[in-house]
């Protein structure tokens, strides 16, 4: 395929995903933030769901030798990196998907977060230019590499490879911890939603029932 | 039109979501955005410092600065997708943040992006929907990485919302 081609079909994809991302108001940042300070899990939800078609179609093809798996070995930087942009997409309020949709919707502060993202990026560069850490795709070698934090290249593919069974065996297991941890939160949801109705019921039995309509308009003509 | 009118559940946009980025993952590659902004940065910084741009061994070695790269035009897509819908929803307004501690969070919570994405070499989309479906390693280092972050950030948050 043509880089022409290849940015066309990648314009289209996101100009979709901006779309649907923009219509349901899920956030990436609030399925992690939201389930962590106020046990509310609407874009939690999405995002497991998401992710187990993704496991089945992903290493369903990886099984068949198909798809462009991301290639790049494995290391600590990992853990450090995503720890700090965790921290970030948090107090920014949003993450790489809703800097672009807010921005879209005419919200400044994600237009900034943006902004000082590539700042971010530009500073990343020059520390990068100096130390030369993590190493780059092109010096990876795909073999572990301790005293660059690096445990090298390890996904469904390589599982296949090395141990003879389809990718996509080990891609139900993974599915099947993804649905384990759905299931969780809608038992959690469930028992919020009976404590809701508990309470409910019990403020309604400790406030007095209102005064019939009927018997207040007797009493006034009275 | 009904599409425009009411939010649509989350399930079902990311549903479509995934179903479309195994068509992208057999096309080209996994739905990734920091990849596109790292080489928007380097496009950018090019306009500003030219061929000094080149002094920097990033800018050569690991992001040549080049326009076609298709990872720049699925956040140029986001961008695009979501003004139309926001449009035709009647939803577009400028919002500007006015108090002057939700720049400085806005700033920092940015600069801790834009770092954290290139000292890892993936951002919260690789992460979520194209290396832990992979079932790539990294996809499970990531994963902790940012939900340990989430949670210190979130207690980063409660505590300033608690003033």
């Amino acid at each position: 395929m043509s880089a022409i081609a290849e940015c066309v079909v990648a314009f289209i994809f996101g100009s979709v995903v901006g779309l649907l991302v923009q219509r349901s108001r899920f956030c990436n940042t609030a399925a992690l933030r939201d389930a962590i300070l106020f046990k509310s899990y609407r874009n939690t939800k999405a995002l497991l769901v998401a992710m187990m078609i993704l496991t089945i179609g992903f290493t369903g093809f990886m099984t068949l030798g198909a798809g462009h798996p991301l290639d790049f070995d494995v290391g600590a930087n990992q853990f450090v990196g995503l720890f700090l942009f965790g921290i970030g997409m948090v107090l920014a309020g949003a993450c790489t998907v809703s800097t672009w949709v807010k921005t879209g919707e005419g919200n400044v502060g994600a237009l900034w977060a943006l902004v000082c993202t590539f700042i971010g990026m530009f500073l990343f560069s020059i520390a990068w230019s100096w130390n030369y850490w993590p190493p780059a795709p092109a010096s990876m070698t795909g073999e572990p590499n301790l005293p660059a934090l690096q445990l090298g290249f390890a996904n469904a593919r390589t599982l296949q490879d090395k141990l003879g069974i389809p990718a996509i065996a080990f891609g139900l297991v993974q599915v099947a911890v993804l649905f384990g941890i759905y299931r969780a939160i809608l038992r959690k949801e469930m028992a919020q939603h009976v404590r809701h109705e508990q309470a409910a019921a019990a403020d309604a039995l400790e406030t007095p029932p209102a005064e019939p309509k009927v018997k207040v308009l007797a009493s006034r003509r009275g | 039109m009904e599409f425009f009118r009411k939010t649509l559940d989350p399930v079902i946009a990311l549903s479509a979501i995934a179903v479309l980025d195994v068509f992208l993952f057999l096309v080209v590659g996994a739905w990734t955005v920091g990849g596109g902004e790292t080489m928007m940065t380097g496009l950018i910084a090019q306009t500003f410092l030219g061929d000094d741009l080149r002094r920097l061994p990033f800018w050569s070695l690991v992001f040549p600065v080049h326009g076609d790269y298709w990872k720049i035009y699925i956040s140029l897509g986001m961008l695009f997708g979501a003004f139309a819908g926001a449009l035709l929803s009647r939803e577009f307004y400028l919002r500007i943040p006015r108090r002057l501690s939700e720049w400085v969070l806005i700033t920092i919570g940015g600069l801790l992006m834009g770092v954290g994405i290139r000292l890892a070499f993936v951002c919260n989309v690789s992460t979520f929907f194209g290396l832990t479906p992979e079932m790539n390693l990294g996809g499970y280092l990531a994963i902790s990485g940012i939900i340990a972050g989430a949670w210190v950030g979130s207690m980063i948050y409660k505590r300033i919302l608690e003033g």
